[in-house]
């Protein structure tokens, strides 16, 4: 039945959204500003994963890790050397947007420097007959993947709400001027948001690496399907972020349908479109006025 | 010398598309991070017209009309938004074009592009040599640059900065805000128009990856290194950022390793502009 492996499908593509989606808000909602960049920090945990089980020739619970901490140390990397000068120095948003785009542009020409064009495949797992469940063929693998990802959203989902540094972070999203009359040090939680995010981002580079090929463009793709569901969400709400991704992995398979494949990326981007001019807030976002 | 002719043609066209983009993101204040479109609209518009037999032109009025006339349409979309939504409004604005040049087969014959553009034919004088080309493009960007010195020091050019200082303050005077965003970003577009119709029957040959996010990244770069609200910091910038990857060709390196070292030069160039000198080379404004 096309219509529940259309579902299927949206479901394995949502489940790697949101991960990339989460760690785009969190970092957003903290800074409050646009990391553009972060999707290539999903493409270096990729390729993290791929250096270090192919040429390095490490076991692969050791690549994942290698992979995950490659992934951390260049997001914070970001942070450091280049967003936290220009916060520093005062740089509006909008600067750190544009150093945000410059930064997606080095990552991607890097990674094309060093690993060329062609695209790396990793072949962990056999390829192995898919089950029908409800008349969609998903792999173990994809199960896996959903599966995977859904726990890394609950662990994260639990560290926000109940541990105190999930609050600290929540109390900065909220309210960076009063959480640090508080006494909370928002710059460094401000840090750790990055950490926290990069290593989340390097989390969902293995599971895209997993699924498909790995490419120098990824993270561009990534990136867009990642605040895409951020923003529906609703950027600042982290729930959101999971519920928009979704939302957009079902609408691009289902655009899909219809539209020429090649069109995928541009139905992200058209609902992401509609939400700004329908509701600039995302679905559970709070309104207070425009959106600044 | 025939190879400094040829990019000082690029470095003209760019010229052009440049301006246009300083008046939305320094005279204006609009972080239009999807002028290259207007670009691939304008290249297309006048590839397609030429070809059907439309006087050159003819075709290049219409690339810079056809471009401007997105220019409502983009700023309808994003009447309520502004600042980081506005800007990645406009960049989905560009991706969704570029996804259109790219899908659109029966018009724009997708990845393929549009070869055998042929070269301007003026009233029967046809420009076709690369000095010709030169003189042709140099002279319309001396005009678009004379035009736009005109407007943004005049007073409807004090107006537009004042959008971009305190849009609030405008509307209260009894300004229409968004009639004077529409109109200047129309003129971006038009001016981002004729530059890509001047590209399309300069290298007779369009395709899609014109139009992508390296393209973006290219002529923001141009704007933020010259300096915002400055027109001689975009000619300088331009001049400088066409002129700084070609020391590359000096080291000699293969042709899959130079496209990406250029590029990760724009990257760091980039980078080291907005941290150590914000307002670019002639900046009067920062971003705000």
């Amino acid at each position: 039945m096309v219509f529940s492996q259309l579902i299927a499908n949206g479901l394995i593509a949502g489940s790697i959204y949101a991960l990339v989606a989460v760690g785009f808000s969190l970092i957003y909602s903290t800074n409050r500003f646009m990391h553009f960049a972060h999707g290539n920090i999903v493409a270096v945990g990729a390729y993290g994963l791929w250096y270090g089980f192919t040429r390095l020739g490490l076991p692969f619970v050791v690549s994942v890790l290698f992979a995950v901490a490659v992934a951390l140390v260049s997001g914070w990397g970001t942070y450091r050397f280049i967003y936290l000068p220009l916060k520093r120095r005062g740089a509006s948003s909008s600067i750190l947007l544009i150093a945000g785009l410059a930064l997606m542009f080095f990552f991607e020409n890097l990674i094309l420097l060093i690993f060329g064009s062609s695209v790396k495949t990793l072949n962990y797992f056999p390829t192995v007959r898919g089950l029908t469940i409800l008349g969609a063929t998903v792999t173990p693998r994809q199960i896996g993947i959903v599966v995977i990802s859904l726990f890394f959203l609950l662990v994260l989902w639990f560290v926000m709400r109940y541990t105190k540094m999930g609050i600290t972070i929540r109390a900065v999203a909220g309210h960076a001027e009063l959480a640090r009359i508080g006494g909370v040090n928002a710059e460094r939680i401000q840090e750790l948001s990055f950490i926290v995010g990069s290593a989340i981002a390097g989390i969902a580079g293995v599971l895209v690496a997993l699924e498909q090929n790995s490419t120098p463009f990824m993270g561009t793709a990534l990136i867009i399907k990642g605040f895409t569901g951020a923003v529906v969400g609703g950027i600042t709400s982290l729930p959101g972020a999971v519920l928009g991704s979704y939302l957009v992995g079902l609408v691009e398979n289902f655009g899909a349908w219809f539209l020429p494949s090649g069109y995928k990326d541009a139905i992200a981007f058209g609902v992401l479109v509609l939400f700004l001019l329908l509701r600039p807030a995302g679905i559970l976002g709070v309104t207070k006025g425009v959106r600044e | 010398m025939p190879y400094l002719t040829h990019l000082f043609v690029y470095i003209a066209t760019y010229i052009i598309l440049a301006i246009g983009l300083n008046l939305s993101i320094g005279f204006t204040g609009l972080l239009n991070l999807g002028h290259v479109a207007f670009l691939g609209i304008g290249a297309y518009t006048s590839a397609l017209l030429t070809l059907a037999g439309v006087p050159f032109p003819l075709a290049f009025l219409a690339a810079g009309i056809f471009a401007a006339l997105f220019a409502p349409l983009l700023m309808y979309l994003t009447k309520n938004v502004r600042g980081d939504y506005l800007a990645l409004s406009t960049l989905g604005f560009g991706l969704v074009a570029h996804a259109v040049f790219l899908n659109w087969i029966s018009l724009t014959h997708g990845p393929l592009g549009i070869p055998g553009i042929p070269r301007p034919d003026i009233f029967g004088f046809v420009v076709s040599s690369r000095i010709e080309f030169f003189l042709f493009t140099v002279t319309i960007a001396g005009i678009v640059l004379f035009i736009i010195w005109l407007l943004t020091s005049s007073r409807y050019g004090t107006l537009l900065g004042a959008i971009r200082d305190d849009e609030l303050a405008v509307a209260m005077l009894g300004k229409n805000v968004m009639r004077l965003k529409i109109q200047s970003l129309a003129i971006a577009a038009f001016l981002a128009g004729i530059a890509g119709s001047l590209s399309a029957h300069y290298i007779t040959y369009i395709d899609p990856t014109a139009y992508d996010i390296p393209e973006i990244i290219f002529i923001v770069s141009v704007v933020i290194v010259g300096g915002l609200a400055s027109l001689r910091g975009t000619v300088v910038a331009t001049i400088l950022l066409v002129l700084l990857p070609e020391a590359l060709r000096f080291v000699d390196l293969p042709s899959s390793v130079l496209g990406p070292s250029r590029q990760l030069l724009y990257a760091v160039f980039l980078l080291l502009i907005l941290l150590y000198r914000p307002r670019g080379l002639f900046g009067t404004v920062e971003l705000e």
